[in-house]
């Protein structure tokens, strides 16, 4: 990246220095790593798993208490989270058979890739343990939350959905191609700062009618067009 | 040479049936529409419009796919030169001198000098994609399981190096992209790997998803964040189109020396047609009477690096088709396509699909044509299109992604994951880490593993015949020689000051 290396705005030495950012990075990270600790003891064969999941629960609390020193964090949780992955993956896999005589097994693969994934995690985390490198990047909210959330709804309303969440029967009906990239369009919009209400109407009934065009009358797709009730 | 010959003929006898003509005309259309968006790439164009083909027969689509590639390419430079906003990172050079040229109202000759540029390059690496195909194609048909584990291996080592960025990072991005292609079915015993119980994951991850996750969604997501750049539109209406006899002089030379360089570059995996345009653009500079003239709207810095772009873009289906194995994401995408047609990218496709081979080579030809001719009358579309504002651009963008997600499978679900490889992707651009190479892995990942396990069975589980069967020797060799020399401090500090530059 371009963007000259800015000094990590923890200090460098050893001992306990609890620093928010860190602490907060820390936390999550041993968290995550507990979950996954408790959720290898739900599945046997996992011994592995478990016992890396324990040693980033470690090394979670140590950069939380500052005993770890982070100067890279892009680096440092960006291995980390791969680290993670992997655990989830050789739990996820641990029920799987390996290898059998000269023949692989659906699991031995998985592993392999796995713990080679573990181990450049690993190599990319150190990486930020020990070099200078760029601070996290602030997280914008509203632009992406909002994008997500029309893309998600999108789902919702084109096929609707009829679950049962803790007894309480829950039922859309599917709302059709229309209604639903009318509405995708107008909350993804709102992600937008200089947002504008009469042109963005407008846009979003022409991108409606051009998708129409298209997927329904131009490639043949079938979609359902407006909502239907039953 | 008779053989070629009769071969191009076939081919161009499938390419000008006039459907499939049609098809290169759209695709070549609708890609330069998208590829003229500033901050939607090559592989975001074409993961979006992947949904589109799915309905066409084969040969169709991977035509319209191949023109939807040149197009993306092509409208690229086009805002480069009109908006100084490099609309795909192929023409981020062309932006020095082709902007340049159009301040000082000469935009007319600079696209018209990429597109002849372009067309030229184009021709000759479809004569050279026609004559690599049969020669590579007998050799990959002598390869054995172990061998095609160790070329993939190569290729991925390859992509790995030529990437801009860490290549800890991108390898481990390629080994995340080969876990994810293991999620779903087993291949052989069709146990449920990593499922977690999940019934949609049964069929494994859809590629799609991924492709529009993390290159679609993730690049809007991160434009969002970035403040609104003001755009600085050649406003000035746009006269003469056509070059002088002296800008076709003075870049004739470079077109040839661009050719040449983006030819070579493209064969290999990385990133290709992106290096190329860089590598073509710094050898012009370096070899030019007066290099001060450059960024200034030298001719030759638009006709370089425009010819060698198209040039790599096009001989990347080299290793695609003959071996099957996609040197970038660009080609993973279209082995992702070929897939679910049914049809299997390597060498059997020549052998077996002569129609298709041949077919989509020569319509490569004919789509380099149809941008020359479609391009520059339509200049003035592009510029309009230019003008809306990226506030009402994005939500088309998305709601376009989500019904082309879910019109693959009808699955709502399938729109979900693709939102999540859309969080996946953004915090992946927030800790440097790249997409593409997650692409490669993925999209090799099953065919890694089918390889990897029948060697093991061939070799009774003896893990040394990678090392002791002679070509999977070399590759491998190769493979750790390059990923040794790219750790070393001395040659990742200048290959950081490339990709810099």
């Amino acid at each position: 990246m371009s963007e000259g290396v800015t000094p990590s705005p923890k200090g460098t030495g050893w001992g306990f220095q609890v620093n928010s950012h860190n602490l907060l990075g820390g936390l999550v990270l041993a968290v995550v790593a507990l979950a996954m600790l408790a959720f290898g003891f739900y599945l046997p064969n996992t011994v592995v798993p478990r016992l890396m999941a324990g040693v980033v629960t470690l090394i979670g609390i140590g950069v939380a208490i500052g005993w770890v020193p982070v100067h890279g964090p892009r680096d440092f949780y960006g291995g980390m989270a791969l680290v993670l992955l992997s655990i989830l993956a050789l739990t996820a896999s641990a029920e799987l058979p390996g290898q059998r005589g000269f023949a692989f097994g659906p699991g031995t693969a998985p592993r392999l890739f796995s713990i080679a994934l573990a181990a450049m995690g690993a190599a990319v985390a150190l990486g930020g343990v020990f070099v200078e490198g760029p601070p996290i990047e602030k997280y914008k909210i509203r632009g992406p939350a909002l994008v997500i959330l029309s893309i998600l709804s999108f789902a919702v309303m084109i096929r609707g959905f009829n679950v049962t969440i803790f007894g309480i029967p829950l039922y859309m009906p599917a709302l059709g191609l229309i209604p639903s990239t009318f509405f995708a369009f107008i909350i993804s919009i709102f992600g937008s700062t200089e947002m504008r209400w009469v042109e963005s109407l407008i846009a979003a009934a022409a991108m409606t009618a051009f998708c129409v065009l298209l997927f329904v009358y131009l490639l043949n797709l079938p979609f359902q067009l407006w909502p239907r009730f039953y | 040479m008779s053989e070629l010959l009769a071969n191009l003929w076939m081919g161009f006898h499938v390419a000008a049936n006039p459907f499939n003509v049609l098809f290169c005309l759209l695709g070549a259309l609708v890609g330069t529409l998208v590829g003229v968006l500033p901050g939607i790439g090559t592989v975001a164009t074409i993961a979006m419009l992947l949904p589109i083909t799915f309905g066409l027969p084969p040969v169709g689509a991977l035509i319209m796919l191949a023109g939807i590639y040149y197009g993306a390419q092509y409208g690229g430079s086009t805002t480069s030169v009109l908006v100084n906003i490099p609309g795909e990172a192929t023409s981020v050079v062309t932006c020095l001198d082709g902007h340049q040229m159009a301040r000082q109202g000469r935009a007319g000759p600079a696209l018209s000098i990429a597109a002849i540029g372009s067309f030229f390059a184009g021709c000759v690496a479809t004569v050279l994609v026609a004559a690599l195909g049969t020669p590579l194609t007998s050799i990959a048909l002598l390869f054995g399981p172990a061998e095609y584990f160790s070329l993939m291996a190569l290729g991925l080592i390859f992509a790995v190096v030529l990437a801009k960025g860490s290549v800890l990072k991108a390898v481990a991005m390629v080994l995340t992209g080969l876990l994810l292609s293991m999620v779903g079915s087993d291949l052989e015993t069709g146990a449920g790997r990593m499922t977690f119980d999940i019934a949609e994951l049964a069929d494994g991850i859809g590629f799609t998803n991924i492709a529009m996750g993390v290159f679609g969604f993730a690049e809007i997501i991160r434009n969002l964040e970035l403040p609104a750049e003001s755009r600085d539109i050649v406003s000035a209406k746009i006269t003469g189109l056509m070059p002088n006899r002296k800008d076709l002089i003075d870049s004739a030379g470079a077109i040839a020396r661009g050719t040449i360089l983006g030819s070579i570059l493209g064969i290999l995996p990385g990133g290709g047609a992106v290096i190329a345009s860089f590598a073509a653009y710094t050898f012009e500079k370096r070899i030019a009477k007066d290099p001060s003239r450059f960024g200034r709207g030298a001719i030759e810095g638009v006709a370089a690096p425009e010819s060698a772009n198209n040039a790599a873009a096009q001989t990347s289906f080299i290793p695609l088709l003959t071996l099957g194995i996609p040197p970038n994401a660009v080609m993973a995408l279209m082995v992702g396509a070929m897939t679910i047609h049914g049809i299997v990218p390597g060498p059997q496709v020549m052998t077996k699909q002569p129609e298709l081979f041949w077919g989509m080579i020569a319509s490569m030809w004919i789509g380099n044509l149809m941008l020359v001719v479609i391009n520059l009358p339509l200049v003035g579309v592009w510029v309009t299109l230019l003008r809306v504002p990226y506030r009402l651009l994005y939500p088309s963008i998305i709601v376009f992604c989500c019904i082309g997600v879910y019109s693959i499978n009808n699955s709502p679900t399938d729109v979900v994951i693709a939102a999540l490889f859309g969080v996946i992707g953004f915090w992946l651009i927030k800790h440097d880490f790249e997409g593409a190479p997650m692409l490669l892995g993925f999209v090799l990942g099953p065919l890694m593993e089918e390889n990897l396990r029948r060697a093991m069975l061939i070799a009774r589980g003896d893990a040394t015949v990678f090392f002791t069967r002679p070509i999977s020797a070399v590759l491998l060799t190769t493979a750790i020689v390059l990923l040794i020399i790219a750790g070393l401090p001395k040659i990742r500090r200048r290959r950081d000051e490339v990709f810099v530059e």
